[in-house]
């Protein structure tokens, strides 16, 4: 009884899953895959993420597309969660089809779902930090808009040091980047003569007393937090109740909006933050802004733009739409000799002569792994519940 | 090691709180024969009734823990009489996989109804007390005493009331116990929902320190049930002192292991009591 059930279901789920693609046979159009975190910890950003992209590809379409082709956007949701990231890119590649997956958030998922990618020849266009990433052997199938935790952490230690830290402090949990965080700052700490101490805990806990404890014996003046925002919530709790005095800075995806209204605000007054800083002066910030309608565009949002015009630049380029088309072309038209445009319809026309795509994130210049290079940050700190910029650098 | 005595503290506060959501998982195991996983998603929706009592009704602590211990209990109820009952005389296992099936469902309910956000209490946040060099926070003290009430509670209600004295009578011998006139199936139902009511209760108590989400109540499934095997399965004073094995031993650890291995306490201390002393520290009485 049970067995037969499960076979009929079966049958209908794997009837339901071809469908697609007897659909994909008879359409003409490019597929392009978004895969964002719509829920989990990332949900903050992932929707406007996905709309970013989506409003890139309908002004293509409404330009008349690319290689006389229209483009349609496949979405998919990371949930925040590897797992769920590799079977929605298992999705995109092998029912959809997807020549490209753009927008993965958080290190552990881009890192999930790459082997997808190069494997079967998609282009990953990702947001995510962690330095092992571009050291996988993707041969050219990944790309990043977002600068190396190497480059964020040492823009974030020279600011502590330059903010007077004698004695830092980093603590999160075990992350593909905590190590090298650790390392780093250690660097920075012993050209400047200031103490560090690092510690990392687990992630999932419901409360950090004793980690915070731990990390408070030896009277830290300044302290780096290393988690996302789940975790860093606790912590910034626990951190306030120990009655610690000192400053306290976070990435920003991690002491973001949804955190700060989740604690009362004076536990978040005067704590940092850091990302890398959308290039707000740019006529493709303004069209992301444009398109999604907001004033204050998120960085990953910036991001997630310039991968939608690079891929759909990169394919007119190489006159072509497979995922090795994308890998081919993409420093060709994201750093070539030609004039600067700011969006993949000025591209598409300026495409014969040559062109050197600079997007809302920043110049999107990619070196040899994939890389993205002079990416500027921005500081930010925390009054009333609110994020008011600090300083740019 | 001048951590020592703060860790301690720490540890006894969160092995206090452990004790009530493990008292509710060894409660069905003495009664029913059957590790009930579902402990998980009924601690997050104890969580978040007493959230939506707090926050949404403006409720104090104390009343909106009745309110979580209600709910918790109604839909520990409920989920039983229609997905673990109809499977129990299937076996142990059967059951116990069922309700693994149950909590993710269930956890997916919450998630549906009140999204993956964090939540936060509605409760005024004070700095920590610090007295002789060890630092404890008025709401910590606050959980404590609420928790020490419900353990007192349920020690009494055991002893001497006749639901009680039932609910050791079917534990010790159900057979027995029906040729007496005492209905187990009645029992069974009353142990249900005074257990799922204990760990509603203590998931609420876990989470008002921090704030919450649909993964609250997974996050102390392994302590629980390590809890409750180190105390021995099916013992009420044994998940107490279980609990303060695993709290205690969690905290300490931190002085000789990586904070990233503190989950490890619990399996260690599973390993431990399962290879020298299967029975648990108590061994099996139901009290």
């Amino acid at each position: 009884m049970h067995s037969l059930n499960r076979r009929v279901f079966l049958g209908t789920a794997a009837a339901a899953l071809s469908a697609p693609a007897i659909l994909k046979a008879q359409s003409d159009a490019i597929k392009l895959g978004s895969l964002t975190p719509l829920t989990g910890v990332g949900g903050t950003y992932g929707p406007s993420m996905r709309d970013a992209i989506s409003g890139v590809i309908a002004q293509v379409n409404e330009a008349g597309g690319v290689l006389g082709r229209e483009i349609t956007l496949v979405s998919e949701d990371t949930q925040t969660s590897p797992e769920a990231a590799v079977r929605a890119a298992r999705k995109l590649i092998d029912v959809d089809g997807v020549s490209a997956i753009m927008g993965t958030w958080a290190s552990s998922i881009t890192t999930a779902v790459a082997p997808l990618a190069w494997e079967s020849q998609t282009m990953l266009l990702c947001v995510s930090g962690a330095d092992s990433i571009t050291q996988l052997p993707h041969q050219g199938f990944i790309c990043r808009t977002q600068p190396n935790s190497k480059l964020q952490i040492r823009v974030a230690g020279d600011f502590m040091v330059e903010e007077g830290a004698t004695q830092m402090a980093w603590i999160g949990p075990q992350t593909p980047f905590a190590a090298s965080s650790i390392e780093i700052l250690e660097e920075i700490a012993a050209a400047n003569g200031a103490g560090m101490e690092s510690l990392i805990y687990e992630a999932d806990k419901s409360t950090y007393r004793s980690e915070v404890d731990q990390i408070l014996v030896n009277n830290p003046d300044f302290l780096m937090l290393g988690g996302y925002a789940a975790d860093s919530t606790v912590l910034l709790r626990d951190i306030w109740q120990s009655g610690y005095e000192g400053k306290i800075i976070g990435p920003a995806y991690a002491v973001n909006q949804t955190v700060l209204d989740a604690l009362p605000p004076e536990v978040t007054e005067n704590v940092f933050t850091w990302e890398g800083a959308p290039a707000i002066d740019s006529g493709a910030y303004a069209n992301v802004q444009a398109i999604l309608g907001v004033e204050d565009v998120d960085p990953y949002s910036a991001q997630t733009y310039d991968h939608a015009s690079l891929a759909i630049l990169a394919m007119a380029a190489g006159g072509d739409v497979t995922g090795d088309t994308i890998r081919q072309n993409i420093r060709a038209v994201s750093q070539g000799e030609g004039q600067m445009v700011e969006s993949a319809v000025d591209g598409l026309a300026g495409l014969e002569g040559g062109i050197n795509y600079s997007g809302a994130s920043g110049p999107c210049d990619f070196d040899e792994i994939g890389d993205i290079t002079g990416t500027s940050f921005v500081f930010k700190q925390i009054s009333g519940a609110a994020a008011a910029e600090f300083k740019r650098v | 090691m001048e951590l020592l005595p703060q860790l301690l503290v720490n540890g006894i506060i969160s092995g206090t709180l452990l004790a009530i959501p493990a008292i509710g998982f060894t409660a069905i195991f003495a009664v029913l024969r059957f590790p009930n996983f579902s402990v998980a998603s009924h601690a997050t929706i104890g969580a978040f009734a007493g959230y939506a009592a707090n926050v949404w009704l403006g409720l104090p602590a104390a009343p909106a823990l009745i309110a979580a211990f209600l709910v918790a209990a109604l839909v520990g109820l409920a989920s039983d009489e229609i997905a673990l009952k109809p499977l129990r005389p299937y076996g142990a296992l059967t059951a116990a996989i069922a309700s693994i099936a149950l909590t993710i469902v269930l956890e997916n309910m919450v998630r549906f109804g009140f999204g993956n956000e964090l939540r936060g209490y509605d409760l005024p946040l004070v700095r920590d007390w610090r007295i002789a060099g060890v630092r404890v926070g008025p709401q910590q003290v606050q959980n404590l005493v609420l928790a020490l009430i419900i353990m007192a509670a349920v020690f009494a209600a055991l002893k001497f009331t006749r639901i009680g004295k039932a609910m050791r009578a079917v534990a010790d011998n159900p057979t027995l116990a029906e040729l007496k006139g005492i209905d187990p199936v009645r029992v069974g139902r009353l142990t249900v929902f005074i257990a799922m009511g204990l760990v509603g209760a203590g998931g609420m108590l876990l989470g008002l320190g921090t704030s919450i989400d649909p993964l609250t109540g997974f996050r102390f499934i392994l302590p629980i049930f390590a809890a409750a095997v180190v105390g021995g399965l099916g013992s009420i004073p044994g998940a107490a002192l279980g609990a303060m094995v695993v709290g205690i031993g969690e905290e300490l650890s931190v002085l000789v292991l990586s904070p990233s291995y503190k989950s490890a306490v619990g399996f260690v201390a599973i390993v431990l009591v399962l290879a020298f002393r299967p029975r648990g520290l108590l061994g099996e009485r139901a009290y």
